[in-house]
């Protein structure tokens, strides 16, 4: 990287001195000057000319060696490009299934502009996705094959107007909570959720009350509510909202409470956390944004970029077993499984993975995984493997059952 | 070997796979316009120096009034002014470049500073990364207007390729309308480009870009079957066709025995010679060139990676009849896991799932009399913070059902 860069630096440098047209305007002044002796002097005309001769010529050779040495630059710079991406081809096209797929890439990416916010370029996007759908068909100009031009018309397929207006309402939301830090509208729509978010064991609506009581305390204003302020206000709030909370925070509301004695000297007592949290306002707004997505189905952070990310991680990996197989002319055994294993940061893993510790291999809705009276799982397949349908002994413990025991556990 | 099933370790140089067109492509557009510089300079040498020449020699045998000399010399300088005009033009457009290319370089180079994959920054990196991906999707697919809008928002325009994709959509629209005659003037312009790929791939590119748009014309000529235009026609072919007679013998023979077909044939081959759809082919073919000739991956960046990123994160879980106990939408302690979110769900349904050597499970899994296993810290966790269940009761997040404590059995997962 730091080769590119020096190259190119000097590429840009070689460039900045403009040799080449300083070299032209010489010439031109030559020329010009040439005529101007002659225009003055008709009768010198053979000798000036004679005697420009050579210098034009030498002129144009140092334009060319001018050239000459951008020529040398560029070549250098893509000698430093090619070493800095040497032996890194991209990926062979041989299986690309996305391509055939080009209309859920296109729902993914306008879903993605969505949840970012993007609404404008969302809009634009989806009118220039219907207006190559619905463009005059020539004939087989698009590549539209009759089973994916019957998904194209499925109303599913594209990102609707509701999922358009929920996406707004969210950012509505965020952006009261983080430019006017104003809690209301996100409690008012915690609220309307309520049952679902409790059933979810969600915090939310507390978290978000709290917030409130706390920016109340530190001496925030509501425009409707003139009179009270400070503490009082934060008092009075808890007075009209906590009751509901104390089946359940019963522990977070006598805190909060007990934090009011200390008032004069919050930075010392044992709420000092609670009061000053810096992070508090962009952690509500985080788990905001999740539970508000997970209501809608939808993973909190966009799947595309987990999965753009995931792959430029995975790339490497992927190339270098590409080349290797391509050296041995092995050919890839498991059909539906990456050949090789893939690190991935911790916070890329969502679903438990459960490997049977017998058959090394992961379980699958064919092969589930089955746990024996002792308590150790193993797959299906193992599992009738080893019994061969009479009591056999566990693997891993002394503990004989019978296969009728075990059981399909769920991960 | 197993390797880590974890890792937060970047190596910044590997990591760069996807960007090499992000520097190489203003690599080849700068050398483009050195070779114009090169070939306008060229051009002037070749005028100006025998001009210079021939009015020395006139003027010494006193065969030119001085009046031709100064006129003579005035149009060299007319003609160096000219040269050095285009000169300053293309210098402008090479400053763009660079500036671009310096810029691109920035970008990459930050990325050798962040020290891990878990670290804010990488975050912030890989962010500008997917929204470079999506206006290169954008771009390839011919939302132009979506594109230039989300690189203006996002305030990436050095490090996407506007001009270089709407220009090549442009062409490849136009001769999807059936017209030829911006991509014949690409040709023209990167003749000696296109000589050296072809010449470096000719055993895989069976098709030469040129020769296929000036077969196009000749058939265009014929389909109108008038017969006073065929001589046109077959000027044409001796023209532009018969140039490329090694290589393309076959089709310069199949294209006179078109001469003898109507365009209602239904003879192969001439039947697909004048089929519409040869518009659209051509037009695959001007992008596949033009792509190739700038160094430009076939397909588009975001499908290289998708395909590469779904595989790894897919499991065989996220396709399962059976609704996940570690991750679905149903509860607060699991986040839904993007393959198995809406978006991506049906794209990654015929990719390859994870290979995995090692279970992956919480450290303190139980299993609930329904067979479903959770951490059981979690597990106690979660129930506490839901409002209707009892002490000593646990409830299952994902089908809601209520179990007492005691019910929960260790599970052990190797």
């Amino acid at each position: 990287m730091d080769l590119v860069q020096k190259e190119h630096e000097r590429l840009s440098k070689r460039l900045k001195a403009n040799q080449g047209i300083k070299n032209v305007q010489s010439t031109i002044d030559l020329l010009q000057s040439a005529r101007d002796a002659i225009a003055a002097d008709p009768s010198q005309a053979s000798i000036t000319l004679a005697k420009l001769q050579n210098p034009v010529k030498s002129s144009f050779d140092s334009i060319n060696d001018s050239l000459k040495e951008t020529h040398s630059g560029l070549n250098k710079y893509s000698k430093s490009l090619d070493k800095l991406f040497k032996d890194r081809p991209l990926p062979s096209t041989e299986h690309d299934v996305l391509s055939s797929h080009e209309n859920l890439i296109n729902r993914a990416i306008a879903m993605h502009l969505l949840r970012e916010g993007q609404f404008s370029v969302a809009s634009t996007f989806l009118a220039e996705m219907t207006e190559k759908k619905t463009g005059i068909p020539e004939p087989g100009s698009e590549s539209i094959s009759p089973e994916n031009a019957a998904t194209l018309l499925n109303p599913e397929e594209v990102p609707s107007n509701e999922v358009r207006k929920q996406f707004a309402t969210m950012y509505y939301i965020l952006h009261e909570l983080q430019e006017n830090s104003n809690l209301l509208p996100a409690i008012q729509w915690s609220r309307d959720n309520k049952e679902i978010l409790q059933a979810r064991g969600s915090n939310l609506e507390f978290e978000l009350c709290r917030l409130q009581f706390v920016w109340l305390f530190h001496g925030g204003q509501i425009s409707q509510t003139p009179v009270a302020s400070g503490r009082q206000a934060a008092l009075e709030y808890a007075r009209r909202e906590f009751h509901v909370f104390l089946p359940r925070y019963l522990r977070e509301v006598q805190q909060l409470m007990g934090a009011m004695a200390f008032c004069p000297n919050l930075q010392d007592s044992p709420y000092q956390n609670i009061f000053n949290n810096p992070s508090a306002w962009a952690d509500v707004a985080q788990s905001f944004t999740r539970e508000f997505c997970s209501l809608l189905g939808l993973s909190a952070d966009s799947p595309l970029y987990i999965a753009a990310t995931a792959g430029a991680i995975a790339l490497p990996t992927l190339l270098k077993l590409q080349t290797i197989m391509k050296a041995k002319r092995t050919e890839w055994t498991s059909q539906n499984e990456l050949p090789v294993e893939i690190p991935l940061p911790p916070s890329y893993l969502f679903h438990s993975i459960f490997v049977c510790p017998v058959s090394k291999e992961q379980t699958t809705d064919e092969n589930p995984p089955m746990m024996m009276p002792c308590g150790h799982v193993i797959a299906e397949e193992s599992l009738k493997r080893l019994c061969k349908g009479s009591r056999f002994k566990c693997p891993y413990c002394p503990s004989e059952s019978h296969p009728r025991e075990a059981r399909k556990v769920f991960l | 070997m197993a390797a880590e099933l974890t890792s937060t370790k970047l190596n910044a140089e590997n990591h760069l796979l996807l960007d090499q067109p992000l520097l190489k492509l203003p690599y080849e557009l700068s050398r483009r316009n050195f070779k114009s510089v090169q070939r306008l300079v060229e051009r002037e040498k070749d005028y100006t120096l025998p001009a210079l020449k021939d009015a020395a020699n006139a003027s010494l045998a006193n065969t030119q009034t001085p009046d031709q000399t100064i006129a003579a010399l005035d149009a060299m300088i007319s003609r160096m002014q000219g040269l050095k005009r285009k000169m300053e033009g293309l210098h402008q457009e090479e400053k763009k470049i660079h500036d671009q290319s310096r810029k691109r370089i920035h970008h990459l180079e930050s990325l050798h500073h962040i020290p891990s994959l878990a670290d804010v920054k990488y975050d912030q990196w890989s962010r500008v990364r997917l929204d470079r991906l999506i206006v290169d999707h954008m771009l390839r697919s011919g939302y132009t207007e979506s594109a230039q809008q989300l690189a203006k928002e996002k305030d990436i325009e050095d490090l996407v390729d506007l001009n270089v994709f709407v220009q090549c959509q442009r062409i490849a629209e136009s001769l999807r309308r059936g017209e030829t005659k911006d991509a014949l003037q690409w040709c023209s312009e990167n003749k000696a480009a296109l000589k050296r790929s072809q010449v470096k791939t000719n055993c895989c590119t069976q098709y030469n870009l040129e020769f296929e748009l000036r077969l196009q014309q000749y058939i265009e000529i014929i389909r109108t079957g008038d017969r006073t235009k065929y001589v046109d026609a077959m000027n044409h072919a001796k023209k532009y066709l018969t140039p490329y007679i090694d290589t393309q013998s076959a089709e310069i023979h199949r294209a006179a025995g078109l001469l003898a077909f109507p365009r209602d044939t239904r003879a192969e081959p001439y039947k697909s010679l004048y089929a519409p759809e040869r518009w659209s082919r051509l037009s695959e073919l001007f992008v596949r060139t033009h792509h190739e000739l700038l160094s430009l991956p076939s397909r588009p960046l975001l499908h290289i990676a998708l395909s590469a990123g779904l595989s790894a994160l897919k499991t065989p879980a996220c396709h399962s009849a059976y609704t996940s106990s570690s991750s679905n939408s149903l509860s607060t302690t699991t986040s839904v896991c993007p393959i198995c979110s809406t978006e991506l769900n049906e794209l990654s349904r015929s990719l390859p799932y994870a290979h995995h050597t090692k279970s992956y499970v919480e450290n303190d899994p139980i299993v609930l009399p329904n067979g479903r296993v959770y951490g059981q810290h979690r597990l106690l966790e979660m129930s506490k913070k839901v409002g209707c269940v009892e002490a000593g009761k646990v409830k299952d997040p994902t089908t809601g059902e209520v179990f007492a404590e005691s019910e929960m059995k260790k599970v052990y997962i190797m």
